[in-house]
């Protein structure tokens, strides 16, 4: 049964797999590499860390395991059908809005403390 | 698809170990996975370089061993990353509270360590490294591997590898040689090799003064010119730039100096100055053919096997061509070896294994003490970690920071280990520098290093790893409720007392094993140091006559000289009996195949060897003695019956029960001849070849110098009390019959045996500490692991007692108990010695007795410390009243 979106918040790694997902079906590797592209290689998730996150994310019913791949669907050098992909859930894509409309309130907040000045345009 | 490597296969196979660490329904789903993910990043870490991988891997099995550990024990239990500042501040705490205990784990494990680095760093780079010359992995050095070749070919081999190879790119001849430089006033003897002009070429390396050698350098009749290594520029020329384009005294005429190397500079072997090699000797004209030994540099994409066998083939083909009409056949081994390696011998990669091996078993006994340090602590503490637990601590958290702890001890370890083996590296460069000066290949320098620093990562790691599962099993195991309601001295103690019996017997296996290697190794250098060469050496002095071939071109020439030479020192008060040998082949190998009376051999590896050796004057002054026959007399000259003496052992091993006095034998390589040699004597056997190598033998073979043409031999002459005078007496001889011929040096038999065995002397007292502080560890820790053990029975021996036990009843108990674990350990030690056993064997002059009596003593030793080390705690515990240790805690 999938946790209340509105009472769990998540952890930031994750937020980090759930945002990662929600672009699209991804293997265990392009999941790194794509949270240390996103974090300019500030986090470096290793392997245990990222599936014990992920087991916790499929118990919970915010991802799943999405069909093999075969060859033909190839696209990169990683990508071919040994490997498993990870989709987001409705339920996953909820709860990563909420999160990120959480983060946004935070940063508004901090926007009004004067903790943060706004990027300027151009 | 290619097939993975070997590296990566065996990375795999110990991550899909090590995901062990999760529970079964975890791995059922992810494992697969895991693995895949894990080879992604680990081929894209070696594109990035070997720093990278091995960061890679030490980050990816430490994460898979703590995220397994953290499901197992909570599956629910998300503290994500194994970075937790608390439990690190609080492991330095703890060992803040206790910092002799702190000290003592630290130091223990940095000897350990310290071991390990040192050795792999110290034979990384003796044998592995590649040479420190622009593209030095692809420089290699072709071998010959018949036996007494010295490695060296023929120079009509030279010719036939020239014409045709498609594996090397450059191939060049070297030979090593003494010259003189100077006048009567100065003059120094130095170590020339004399290589083709390709030699700097190949290494990429240029003079820092003058020029390399030029082809036209290389011809008959050119201006002779000499390179000087900086080491000779700076002692002889006292770093004089204008010494370049000088004409100096060299060998009774003058060369002229064209250049000097850079500092360090030594290809292809250590040398005090570079010659061009004529092209009179590499191209067969020369009166005698050469043997030259040669450097090559593998062509881009090919490898040294490829090299190897189509050597072999063009070398086989020349070698059939030219003994056709001998009507024997040839058996050609050749081998295509780095320099490094080719330094060592073939053997080069066991020795790098074997002494690996041992180093970590060292590192493994470190391990255990610590462990048993570690444990010892977790008991002490074991009511505190009960009462967390108690608490709603989680375990998890309780691994983590024993972890912590571990990381803590092993890092520390490490940076100690790591000072330490620095400074035994400095010091063991300093101590070779010193001693070999100007003999030492010029890639042996030893510092810390990248692979030094990199194989310290990988054995910290391993420590923790080890270190790590041990004492988070301990942790896992802490039965709370019985350790708040018994005391600390019960908790977990079905699965400790397992734990401590492992450790006790993998103690006594590795401590084993490496006391019988050490004692073996012992032996080995003792033998070498103390070898029986079969003749008396006292006194005896020894001097290399090399004969000019300019001024010597003919077999008269050189018969007439030595024969002079002979009389003339012979003659001289201040020397007593003198001897010319030269050695002139083996008989062991392919080349050596020879005929006795109807019958043709032919030696194969298996063979002993025997040696052919050519000597003018009695054989008596040496010490060999004669046993049948006659010794060579004046009838043996070049006129008179070829004939041959044969040792006591060539002939009991071809001529096995009768004499061989009146037999026939025709030697191959006895220069050229076809027709056969009688055999006139039988004579007593001495050692020949080097004293520890496998090519020691003492089947020999003599002929007469006189029927034999050598440019070169060595004279053995005693001296009567005073060497000084004796050399004297050579000096004055040579002048007489040649004043312009170089005086070669004068050595007792003291100085060549001190030479010979210096590395092997030198390995041994090395060995000898490393094994000292193996057997430090290994006392201490038995005695540590049985005490704890024996300590923590307190209470039972007091219970027993109370029922009626007496003290020979539990002291019988409890050392049988400690017994089987030291048999368990010795009979796994039992194949392991067998086999290092028939490993010395074969290689080294040690024989089944010594290695039987060896394994004996060592295995007494073991238990003899093992049953003391069970013992004295068995006392301890039994001073304890009964009513006292019912009470103990």
């Amino acid at each position: 049964m999938p946790a209340n979106p509105n009472t769990q918040p998540l952890r930031p790694i994750e937020f980090e797999i759930l945002l990662t997902l929600a672009d699209g079906e991804r293997h265990g590797y392009a999941i790194i590499q794509e949270v240390e592209a996103r974090s300019d290689g500030e986090m470096r998730l290793e392997t245990g860390t990222l599936y014990r996150a992920l087991r916790r994310l499929v118990a919970d019913g915010y991802a799943k395991p999405a069909a093999r791949r075969s060859p033909s669907d190839a696209s990169d050098a990683h990508d071919d059908e040994r490997r498993r992909y990870y989709a987001i859930t409705p339920a996953g894509r909820q709860v990563a809005a909420a999160e990120a409309a959480r983060l946004a309130r935070l940063v508004a907040a901090a926007r009004s403390a004067k903790l943060l000045t706004r990027p300027a345009k151009g | 698809m290619t097939r993975p490597s070997f590296a990566e296969r065996a990375w795999r196979a110990m991550y899909r170990l090590s995901l062990r660490a999760y529970p079964e329904s975890f791995r059922a789903d992810f494992a697969r996975d895991m693995e895949e993910t894990f080879l992604d990043r680990y081929r894209d870490a070696r594109r990035e370089g070997i720093p990278a991988t091995v960061a890679l891997v030490s980050a990816s099995l430490a994460d898979v061993v703590v995220h397994g550990l953290r499901e197992r024990i909570h599956p629910h239990h998300f503290g994500y990353g194994m970075f937790d500042w608390i439990d690190v501040r609080y492991a330095l705490r703890l060992l803040r509270r206790s910092p002799l205990f702190s000290a003592l784990t630290v130091l223990t494990l940095a000897g350990g360590l310290g071991v390990s680095i040192f050795t792999f760093s110290f034979l990384h780079t003796a044998i592995l490294r590649p040479l420190p010359l622009p593209g030095g992995d692809r420089i290699v050095r072709i071998e010959n591997d018949a036996a007494n070749s010295g490695g060296a070919f023929d120079v009509t081999e030279l010719s036939a590898i020239r014409q045709s190879i498609t594996t090397l790119s450059i191939v060049g001849a070297y030979v090593g040689a003494d010259v003189v430089i100077g006048d009567e006033h100065h003059r120094r003897v130095l170590g020339v090799t004399a290589a083709e002009p390709n030699v700097f070429e190949l290494t990429g390396t240029r003079p820092i003064l003058g020029r390399p050698f030029r082809a036209e350098d290389q011809a008959v009749g050119a201006e002779p010119v000499i390179v000087l290594s900086h080491r000779s520029w700076e002692l002889a020329f006292g770093a004089d730039t204008a010494v370049v384009g000088t004409r100096v005294p060299l060998n009774a005429g003058f060369a002229r100096i064209i250049g000097v190397m850079p500092d360090g500079y030594g290809f292809p072997a250590a040398s005090d100055a570079w010659t061009p090699l004529s092209t009179e000797i590499v191209e067969e004209r020369a009166p005698d053919r050469q043997s030259v030994n040669l450097y090559a540099r593998l062509r881009d994409g090919a490898s040294a096997r490829q090299a190897e066998s189509e050597l072999t083939r063009l070398i086989d083909r020349a070698r059939t061509q030219q003994r056709i009409s001998a009507g024997l056949r040839t058996r050609t081994v050749v081998q295509v070896l780095s320099f490094p390696v080719a330094q060592i011998g073939d053997g080069a990669p066991w020795v790098f294994s074997a002494l690996n091996l041992l180093a970590a078993l060292i590192l493994l006994l470190a391990c255990i003490n610590v462990t048993n340090l570690l444990l010892a602590r977790a008991n002490e503490r074991a009511r505190e970690t009960a009462v967390r637990l108690a608490l709603g601590a989680s375990r998890a958290r309780l691994v983590m920071q024993s972890m912590w702890e571990n990381v803590v001890i092993c890092v520390s370890g490490g940076v100690v280990a790591i000072a330490i083996a620095a400074g035994a590296l400095e010091a063991i460069n300093h101590w070779l520098h010193t001693n070999l000066q100007g003999n030492l290949a010029f890639w042996w320098v030893w510092h810390l290093d990248r692979a030094a620093v990199l194989s310290a990562c990988v054995f910290v790691t391993a420590a923790i790893a080890l270190l790590g599962c041990i004492v988070s099993a301990r942790v896992m195991s802490t039965e709370f409720h019985a350790v708040l309601r018994d005391g600390g001295a019960r908790s977990g103690s079905r699965r400790e007392g397992r734990i401590a019996r492992m450790l006790v017997v993998t103690q006594v296996t590795a401590v084993t094993v490496l006391l019988f290697f050490g004692v073996m190794s012992g032996a080995v250098a003792y033998r070498v140091a103390h070898v029986d060469v079969g003749y008396d050496t006292r006194r005896l002095l020894s001097a290399t006559v090399e004969l000019p071939r300019d001024r010597y071109d003919s077999v008269e020439t050189r018969r007439a000289f030595y024969r002079r030479l002979l009389n003339d020192v012979g003659g001289r008060p201040s020397v007593e009996g003198s001897l010319l040998r030269a050695p002139l082949a083996s008989i062991s190998d392919a080349d050596g195949a020879f005929e006795l009376g109807a019958s043709r051999r032919t030696f194969d590896a298996a063979s002993p060897h025997a040696y052919v050796e050519a000597s003018l004057g009695p054989l008596q002054s040496l010490g060999i003695a004669l046993r049948a026959g006659r010794m060579f007399d004046v009838r043996d000259d070049e006129r008179g019956t070829p004939v041959a003496l044969v040792s006591r052992a060539l002939a009991e091993q071809y001529w096995p029960g009768r004499s061989p006095v009146g037999e026939r034998i025709r030697l191959a390589t006895d220069s050229g001849r076809t027709d056969s040699r009688l055999v006139v004597g039988v004579v007593s056997d001495i050692l020949m070849g080097a004293p520890f190598s496998r090519d020691r033998s003492s089947a020999a073979a003599y002929l007469p110098l006189a029927q034999t043409s050598v440019p070169q031999a060595a004279l053995l002459f005693r001296h009567r009390g005073d060497i000084p005078a004796s050399q004297s007496a050579l000096y004055a001889s040579l002048a007489t019959i040649d004043p312009r011929l170089a005086p070669p040096s004068v050595q007792t038999f003291e100085e060549i045996l001190a030479k010979t065995a210096l590395i092997a002397t030198s390995v041994t007292k090395l060995f000898a500490v490393c094994f000292g502080f193996a057997l430090l560890l290994a006392v201490s820790g038995m005695y540590g692991l049985m005490a704890r053990s024996i300590g923590q029975r307190t209470r039972e021996i007091g219970i027993r007692r109370a029922l009626g036990a007496t003290d020979s009843i539990v002291t019988r108990l409890l050392v049988g108990q400690g017994g089987r674990q030291l048999g368990v350990g010795v009979l796994i030690a039992l194949p392991l010695l067998a086999g290092i056993g028939v490993g010395f064997a074969a290689n080294f002059p040690i024989g089944f007795a010594t290695t039987v009596l060896s394994g004996v003593a060592v295995s007494a030793t073991i238990v003899v410390v093992a049953m003391l080390a069970t013992y004295v705690p068995t006392r301890r515990a039994l001073a304890v009243s009964p009513r006292d240790a019912m009470w103990r805690e």
